[in-house]
């Protein structure tokens, strides 16, 4: 552990940002994307290294990796897994179709709201 | 072609762990993507779509490029370029200031150690005054700028730039980010035959990538860096140290050089033009005129100026100016430099522009790390492309010579 008496580096930049898309919170949206693809291929780097670090010790996990066959458990519990990151993943669109089976509208929200202010 | 260019280690170079290279490895790759998967599609865009609605809005045809930014802003493909460029240039910094953060103190230990192994002397400027062209936006959005704020202008800045314009650069100006520099004392090796500097001066030198090769190439030369910030020239008085140099730093404005009339025999920018503003422009040139002795020459490798282009390249390359805080890199390709040149004093039979050839084959002759022959190939045998980090072939060079 040390003990910093330095004041961390700043992290803006002096200078009014451009927007680039007149859609409201658009810009934010593709630099969270970029941020997740940087952290997409920080991991992917990280499985690399895993490969070599073992590699440098005797043991070819890459070639033990290729050589695994999948049975059956594993791949239905990978396949449970990409299902359940991809249900995440389109939450919203789930949650849309949710309000269309129940027939919610904002009109009916704003209308609950009111209903419950008095009732 | 993968670029796959690694930057030389020294003593004062910030240290990255495994994630942390990542996620500058990563912009590196993102801004080679943007660059040569994206940039590309923006001349058909433009022609298929972006100027019919422009000719449409305003019944006449683009005539400019600021009708042609007209045109393109409103279309989703370029703002999507404009918006991942501007985010990998964000990010870059981030990633950087990740390990700097990270070592803290360490860092500048380091670099005070590396520091003292350097002979020449390092001058900082009592009561400096940045100028506004500096001061007033974080020029290439740097946080925290060149010349730093009060209580946060340590030589961490220095660090901060010397690790993030080499992923700026992805490489392309060497494993020491030094290929302007090289490339412009190879051209005086190979055009002004004979010539032997014996004090050389370069003006706005942020932490001496370009100033070392002077020394290195001229050794027994005295070598000056001067530039406006105080981080920038602590870390290159550092770094030069690291690298085994006698090189002499200073915190000095180009406009006004604290050394007496005729002292030079060479003076020299890079880059360092279009930092500056449109009074400081031909102050500069003056001064270079004064500080250099009869018979010394000036060279500034910079920009091209925007007559030499055609409007649609003059766009893109403007796109600096208003989305990397670069307020004067338009107004300064306006400019007759060689009038500038001619209004200083240099004769003007005296004044031309020249390409002074990329070095980065030497790199990969020189088999520096990650620099393979292929990809350096192809970074010095190209089509000058706008928007693309570097013309290719060469860099664009000023050069005048005082009276004998």
């Amino acid at each position: 552990m040390t003990t910093q008496t330095i004041p961390p580096m700043l992290r803006s930049a002096k200078g009014k940002r451009p927007s680039f898309y007149e859609t409201k919170g658009l810009d934010q949206m593709m630099s969270m994307i970029m941020v997740l693809a940087g952290e997409v291929s920080v991991l992917a780097d990280q499985i690399d290294l895993m490969q070599r670090a073992a590699a440098d010790k005797g043991l070819d996990l890459a070639g033990a990796m290729q050589a695994v066959t999948l049975d059956q458990p594993a791949l239905e519990e990978r396949e449970a897994r990409r299902q359940a990151m991809l249900d995440r993943l389109f939450y919203l669109m789930r949650k849309e179709a949710a309000e269309a089976s129940a027939e919610e509208t904002s009109e009916g929200y704003s209308r609950t709201i009111e209903e419950i202010a008095i009732g | 072609m993968l670029n796959t260019f690694q930057q030389a280690n020294h003593a004062a170079l910030p240290e990255a762990d495994a994630a942390e290279l990542s996620r500058q490895e990563f912009v590196k790759s993102l801004k080679h993507y943007v660059q040569q998967g994206i940039l590309p599609g923006l001349g058909p865009i433009y022609r298929t779509r972006a100027a019919e609605r422009f000719q449409k809005e305003t019944g006449r045809a683009p005539a400019d490029r600021h009708d042609i930014r007209k045109a393109m802003v409103p279309d989703a493909y370029f703002q999507h370029y404009a918006s991942v460029n501007r985010i990998s240039q964000e990010l870059l910094w981030d990633s950087v200031i990740d390990s700097i953060d990270r070592e803290g103190e360490g860092l500048i230990a380091r670099a005070e150690q590396a520091a003292a192994s350097n002979k020449g002397e390092l001058r900082i400027g009592e009561g400096f005054e940045v100028p506004r062209y500096v001061s007033a936006l974080d020029i290439h959005c740097m946080p925290g700028g060149y010349a730093g704020r009060p209580g946060q202008d340590d030589l961490r800045l220095g660090a901060l730039y010397d690790r993030g314009v080499f992923l700026y650069a992805m490489g392309y100006t060497g494993p020491d980010n030094d290929d302007m520099g090289r490339s412009v004392c190879l051209y005086i090796k190979a055009k002004l035959e004979g010539f032997q500097p014996r004090r050389i001066l370069d003006l706005g030198c942020t932490v001496g990538h370009s100033t070392l090769p002077y020394k290195e190439l001229f050794p027994d030369a005295e070598v000056w860096g001067v530039d406006v910030g105080g981080p920038q020239v602590r870390y290159g008085h550092a770094r030069a140290g690291a690298m085994g140099l006698d090189v002499n730093f200073a915190q000095m404005n180009a406009e006004k050089v604290d050394f007496p009339d005729g002292h030079f025999d060479l003076v020299v920018s890079h880059i360092l033009l279009h930092e500056t503003s449109g009074k400081a422009m031909p102050q500069i040139f003056r001064e270079c005129h004064r500080l250099l002795a009869p018979g010394g020459y000036m060279i500034h490798a910079d920009l091209p100026p925007f007559d030499l282009m055609d409007p649609f390249t003059q766009f893109i390359l403007d796109n600096e100016t208003y989305y990397n805080n670069e307020p004067f890199w338009g107004a300064m390709r306006e400019l007759d430099q060689v009038k500038l040149a001619k209004d200083a004093g240099f004769p003007a039979d005296s004044i031309r522009f020249d390409t002074a050839p990329m070095a980065v084959m030497m790199f990969a002759q020189a088999e520096a790390a990650g620099y393979s022959l292929d990809a350096a190939d192809a970074v010095a045998v190209r089509e000058f492309t706008a928007g693309e980090f570097a013309p290719g072939g060469g860099w664009e060079v000023l050069i005048a010579q005082k009276q004998a």
